[in-house]
Formats: C-alpha cells, sequence, structure tokens
C-alpha cells in the first residue's frame, strides 16, 4: 500500500469519530438544532457549531486519506511496538501514584481508627501534619521516582531520592506559603 | 483622555503601584520585581536543555494567580513576569547551544551550527556576547515595532471590522495556523477542528450542556487550563520521556573547551555583525507577526539570508560570529512582534501567546482584542492602560537584559548538566500540582494527563499541536462571533460572503490552505516550521 499507513488510520479514525458524532452524539446530547426559531427569529442552535465541524473533519480527513495515498513522503517515526510498551509502564507508574496520592491519606487515618486512636475523619484532619502530606509525599515521589525508573529502564537510589525531594520540595513550594492552598487530594476529601 | 494620558497612566502603573521595597530612596513595584525575576529565570529555564519558555510559562502561571489573586491588579505582576520568562528563555538558549551544542530551546538549533565551532576554538565568550547582544537588539527593533503596530492595527479592526468580518478573519488565522504549522496542511486542519470540537463540549446557549454525556464534569465545559497544559507541556513531556527511553543515553560529563584569544566583544566586531542583526531583526519581526509562524523559523530564514549576505574569511557553519548574530536576532525578534496578533485581534499565534491569554481569561480584567486601545473622551480605558503597561514591562524587561542579561547568561552554562531524565518527571509532578492548586479537584488532574495523552498521540502521528490549542482557545469566540453575524445579517446563510473585507478573508483562508497543501498532496517539505 503506498502512503504512510499511520496517516491514513490517523484519517480513518477522525473520519469514524465525525461519523459518530454527527449520527448518535449530537443528535442525543445536543437539545436545539443546527437552526431554530426562537420569537419569530431565526437563529443559530447549539448544534451548529459541532455538526459543522464533524463535517469539516470528515472532509479534511478524505482529503488527507487522497494526500497520503497520492503522496510519496512516509513519515520517519510512527508508533510501534515500542512506544505501546513505554506507554503502558508510564500510565501504570502514574497511575499507581496517583491512587497512592488519592488514598494513602485516609486509609492512614482509617487504619489509626481501627486501632481505636479516635483520630477524626480525614476530612476533619486534612490541614493537619502529617495528615495533608501522607497521600502527596507518597503518590508525587512514586510518579517521579517511578517515571525515571521507566526512562532509566532500571530503578535506582538516585530516581527514589530525586522522586522524594522533589515531592517534599514541591509540598513545601505549594504550601508553607499559601493558607488557603490544597494539595492533592485534599481539596477531593 | 487621549492616548498619551493613558501611556503615562501604564507607566506609572508598573513603577509606581503595589511598592515592596525601596533601593536608595526609591520604591521599587511588585511589577518590577516579578519581570526581573522572570527574566533572570527565563534564562536559566532557557539555558537547560529540555525545558524552554512554555514549560516555565505553564509552571508559573497558576503559581502567580495563587499569589496575586483572580482581581485586575494581578495583571500587570503576571503578564510582567510571563513577559519576563519569554525574554529570558530566548536569550538563555544561546548558552547551551554555543558551549555545548545542544540547544536549549529549538530554535537556538541554529546558533550551534557556528557557537559551537567558536567555542571549539576557544571563543566561547565572544560568541555569547555577540548571541546576547544581537538577541537584545533584535528584541528591542520588535518591541519597537509592536509598539507602533499594534494599536493602529486594532484601531483598523475595530472600526473596519463587523461580526461576519470578525468571524472570517478568525477562520483565516485558523486557517493560516493549520496550513503552516507541522508537516501536513491536512493534519493540521483536522487537529484545528478537533480542538475546535472539544471546546463546544459543555457550552452553548441553550439550558441543557451540549455534548455533556450526561456527566457534571463535563457539564461547565473542559478546563481551558488542563486542555492547554495537558496538550502543550504534559504531551511534550511524554513524547521526550519516550524519546529518552528508546535512546537510553548515557550522561557523559560535558566539559566546555578552554578559553582562547580575544573574547570581548569589540566595536569593530559590531561593526561587523550589524548588518546581518538588522536584516535578522527585520525577518524575525515579520515572521512574528503572522500567526503560527514562529521563532524556529525565523532563525532558519535569518541564517539563511545571513549566509547569502556573507563575504567574510570564515564561513558560515565554520564559526562565523555573523552567523550566531543572525539567527539570535531573528529568533528573538519574534518575541514582540508574536504579540502583534494577540494584543490586536485577539489572536494568539503562537504558544508563548497563548499564555498570555490563559493568563488575562483567568484573572480577567484585560481582554486582548481590538477594543484594548477604543478611546472614549473623558473616561480612562482601563485595558489601554494594561496594554500600555505591558508595553512598559517589555521595556523594563529589556533594560534588564542589556545590562545584567549578557553577565547571567554567560554563567549560565551549569544548567547543561542537569540530567534530563530526571527533570522532566519533576516538570510533570510540578504541572500536576500546579493545576490542582489552580482547580483543587483530582478530576483536573486526571483531565490534564488525558489532554497529555491526546497531545502524546498528536505528536506521535505528526499531527501539530498547535492548531489544535489555539483553535480551542478561539472556537467559543469563533462561535459567538458568527452566531452575532447570523442575526446582524437577518439569518442570510451567506453572511461569511456579506462584504468585500470578510469575502476577501475567506478568499484568503481558502488560498493558504490550497497553496500550502499543492506542494506534496498535503505532505509539506521537511523543515517547515514547527513552534511548538
Amino acid at each position: 500500500m503506498r502512503g504512510d499507513p499511520w496517516s491514513l488510520g490517523a484519517a480513518a479514525v477522525f473520519a469514524a469519530f465525525a461519523l459518530l458524532t454527527l449520527g448518535v452524539w449530537i443528535p442525543a446530547d445536543v437539545e436545539t438544532g443546527a437552526v431554530e426559531t426562537f420569537r419569530r427569529r431565526i437563529v443559530i442552535g447549539d448544534a451548529m457549531a459541532p455538526t459543522a465541524v464533524a463535517i469539516g473533519m470528515i472532509v479534511t480527513a478524505v482529503l488527507l486519506a487522497v494526500s497520503t495515498v497520492l503522496g510519496r513522503q512516509r513519515e520517519e517515526a510512527t508508533p510501534d511496538r515500542h512506544s505501546a510498551l513505554f506507554v503502558v509502564r508510564l500510565a501504570a507508574v502514574i497511575a499507581v501514584g496517583l491512587v497512592l496520592m488519592s488514598h494513602t491519606g485516609p486509609l492512614a487515618v482509617d487504619a489509626i481508627n481501627g486501632l481505636g486512636g479516635a483520630i477524626g475523619s480525614y476530612r476533619e484532619l486534612r490541614d493537619t501534619v502529617p495528615y495533608k502530606y501522607l497521600g502527596y509525599l507518597i503518590g508525587g515521589a512514586v510518579v517521579v521516582g517511578g517515571t525515571i525508573a521507566v526512562v532509566e529502564q532500571r530503578l535506582t537510589r538516585g530516581a527514589a531520592f530525586a522522586g522524594i525531594i522533589a515531592s517534599v520540595v514541591l509540598a513545601a513550594l505549594y504550601d508553607l506559603p499559601f493558607d488557603d492552598l490544597l494539595l492533592p487530594p485534599n481539596g477531593d476529601q | 483622555m487621549g492616548v498619551l494620558d493613558h501611556v503615562w497612566l501604564g507607566v506609572a502603573a508598573v513603577f509606581t503601584e503595589a511598592p515592596v521595597a525601596t533601593v536608595f530612596g526609591l520604591p521599587i513595584s511588585i511589577t518590577v520585581v516579578m519581570v526581573a525575576l522572570g527574566f533572570l529565570g527565563g534564562i536559566v529555564v532557557g539555558a537547560t536543555p529540555g525545558l524552554g519558555g512554555p514549560f516555565a510559562m505553564a509552571i508559573s502561571l497558576p503559581i502567580l494567580i495563587t499569589i496575586f489573586g483572580f482581581n485586575p491588579d494581578a495583571l500587570l505582576p503576571v503578564l510582567g513576569f510571563l513577559i519576563g520568562i519569554m525574554k529570558g528563555a530566548t536569550v538563555g538558549g544561546a548558552v547551551p547551544a554555543i558551549l555545548f551544542n545542544t540547544p536549549g530551546t529549538p530554535d537556538s538549533l541554529m546558533t550551534t551550527l557556528d557557537g559551537f565551532p567558536m567555542t571549539r576554538k576557544g571563543e566561547a565568550g565572544k560568541a555569547l556576547r555577540i548571541a546576547h547582544f544581537s538577541s537584545a537588539s533584535g528584541d528591542t527593533f520588535s518591541d519597537l515595532v509592536l509598539f507602533t503596530c499594534a494599536p493602529f492595527l486594532a484601531i483598523a479592526v475595530e472600526a473596519y471590522l463587523d461580526f461576519p468580518e470578525k468571524a472570517a478573519l478568525i477562520i483565516l488565522s485558523l486557517a493560516f495556523i493549520s496550513a503552516v504549522v507541522g508537516n501536513s496542511v491536512w493534519k493540521g486542519v483536522l487537529a484545528a477542528l478537533f480542538g475546535m470540537f472539544f471546546a463546544f463540549i459543555g457550552t452553548g446557549e441553550d439550558h441543557h450542556p451540549r455534548l455533556s454525556l450526561g456527566s457534571d464534569a463535563l457539564a461547565g465545559g473542559l478546563p481551558l487550563i488542563s486542555v492547554v497544559l495537558g496538550v502543550l507541556i504534559v504531551g511534550e513531556v511524554f513524547r521526550a520521556l519516550e524519546e529518552m527511553w528508546r535512546e537510553k543515553r548515557a550522561t557523559d560529563a560535558i566539559a566546555a573547551p578552554a578559553a582562547s584569544g580575544d573574547n570581548r566583544l569589540r566595536l569593530r566586531d559590531i561593526r561587523r555583525i550589524a548588518p546581518f542583526v538588522g536584516m535578522s531583526a527585520a525577518i524575525g519581526t515579520m515572521v512574528g507577526a503572522l500567526p503560527g509562524i514562529g521563532s524556529t523559523l525565523a532563525a532558519t530564514l535569518g541564517y539563511a539570508t545571513g549566509r547569502r549576505l556573507h563575504k567574510g574569511a570564515v564561513r558560515f557553519g565554520d564559526g562565523a560570529p555573523e552567523g550566531v548574530a543572525a539567527t539570535e536576532a531573528a529568533n528573538s525578534a519574534v518575541s514582540g512582534a508574536n504579540l502583534i496578533p494577540v494584543l490586536s485581534l485577539g489572536i494568539p499565534g503562537n504558544v508563548a501567546a497563548v499564555f498570555i491569554i490563559l493568563a488575562t481569561e483567568t484573572i480577567s480584567g484585560f481582554n486582548p482584542g481590538p477594543a484594548v486601545f477604543r478611546l472614549t473622551p473623558d473616561q480612562i480605558n482601563g485595558e489601554m492602560v494594561i496594554a500600555f503597561g505591558l508595553f512598559t514591562t517589555m521595556v523594563l524587561a529589556n533594560l534588564l537584559n542589556w545590562t545584567v542579561g549578557g553577565a547571567f547568561m554567560r554563567s549560565m552554562g551549569i544548567m547543561v548538566r542537569i540530567p534530563k531524565q530526571r527533570l522532566l518527571p519533576i516538570v510533570l509532578l510540578l504541572t500536576l500540582t500546579a493545576i490542582y492548586a489552580q482547580r483543587p479537584e483530582m478530576l483536573s488532574i486526571y483531565t490534564t494527563l488525558f489532554f497529555g495523552f491526546v497531545g502524546y498521540v498528536l505528536r506521535k502521528l505528526h499531527f501539530s499541536v498547535l492548531p489544535f490549542v489555539i483553535a480551542f482557545i478561539l472556537a467559543n469566540n469563533l462561535e459567538e462571533a458568527v452566531r452575532q453575524a447570523f442575526s446582524a445579517t437577518g439569518a442570510d446563510p451567506w453572511f461569511l460572503f456579506s462584504s468585500p473585507i470578510s469575502i476577501a478573508f475567506m478568499a484568503l483562508a481558502v488560498f493558504v490552505v490550497v497553496f500550502f497543501a499543492r506542494g506534496r498532496g498535503g505532505q509539506k517539505s521537511k523543515g517547515t516550521p514547527q513552534d511548538e
């Protein structure tokens, strides 16, 4: 097949997305049409803009596909299985970091309460040291250290140290000077 | 109140409001301090390979807003800091390019061609001085053009353009940006349409938030800061991390060759490089004034033009000071001129301008566009005062550049030793924390990461992200202009072709797309401008 298959694939995905939007999403999730009559005046409705954009996407996707087939140029670096592997590893590290960020503080408080500590709920303690820092420090260190480990393809003491230092410095940067600023995840609690 | 009154009020706002210290009996205002901090910080960031002005602007904006709040008094300190970063990063980018053959910013790539050979000849000091002199000259020239052109252009736009023409102008700008940025016109247009589509989610005039999938999170629309920082910054961090993961290069110790010979910048050197600086400053300013074409193209054009002009003993590419001068003057001249479309039309043309718009939209009290320069008899136009205050901060940053910028820049060689693979994950956490600080809910972090992934995928598929971001920002303005134009012309479906000016804009939009698409069936040649 002539042309860059990734460009053809992208054109197909955009065209399919636009067709789905035109056929399903806009009819189901926009309450006014492309043009409406409001107090005996014809006005543009909420469906006009997304409809016009979706039609534009279909036309442009076709033009991209045609230009790709007719053209000879292939992109130099396209996604491959290594890209997928990298994305999966990075996503896993960030997901673990964010889960720890969200739940470490509440879980620690629940554990202390469960052991008879009776210190109250996390919501009551979310502006109290050390609970307000727990999630951010652990989750942030995992995000930074884990990402470095993914890139360097091994977990070193330097990566772990960089993660811990970065999360401590950033927590201090955002929390110490500002009384009304919340570190993740304390605004959600 | 006349224009000069507004100019004076703008200058006074920068130098007298909210003094934080006194030096030799003179009060130093917070805006002056912020411009200085931004400028010096920008040099540090520019000198750090892998970072750049947009990174620093993205990270600092939420912190600045937290410090200064959402009131109009915050505008000048925040904008002053961003302007400082923009200018400082441009100057700082030359440092690793000259000393270590590693461009700190994409537009410093051409600086390596002659800067590093000069370093190998023991003339690093002279190369840095030439880069600084040329950069400061180009920047100053560009700012002067901005100060004179933007108000007149804005007044002309306000006087002659009605809703149909304004809608057509936004379409023309988006078409131009989509066509000139990236390797494929059709990919640029698709990216712009995709960005526009996301802007329509949760917005509209009906009580039902359109395309929100019944989700409360989408009902209020997608947060501007999450989308912009996600696509521009997080997406770039992901891409750069993957590149490093693939290369897994060993970070060798980097040592600069020792200085030898004459490293001072003498009058005869200035006379020698002056024609190249002048030519490149003009090229950079012209390029910068056009939306979507950025400093990378300006540097390339400046260098190529300089090479044609050059008749010296040392050829371009072998360590010619004129090569460094031509490149640095051109890429620095973009930074002032690229605010012309923002301040006169309200249309951001590049990444730095996107952050200026982001700051003004977040803080409120200043809406860049033609109305900024509207004069009303016996009334003060607060927005015009801010605009002239902004110009004053640019002059201030230039003064800093001419005085302390050179010495500070030459001391920044150490920044190249920071390992990029450790810096970028910290930038990622910093960006996510900054976004949470502004919108304290984990959803804002998830949204940012989602758009980071979108930005990463777009980059992997060689779609330019700049049209996506600018279309996202302008989409609702365009829709509003279209709605009003449709109503104002009595529901004329051909409202975009109702006047000679709007017809000309639409014809030009089609021409630009077709012209750039003609080349290789929509695939442009390599080396096409991509200012991201």
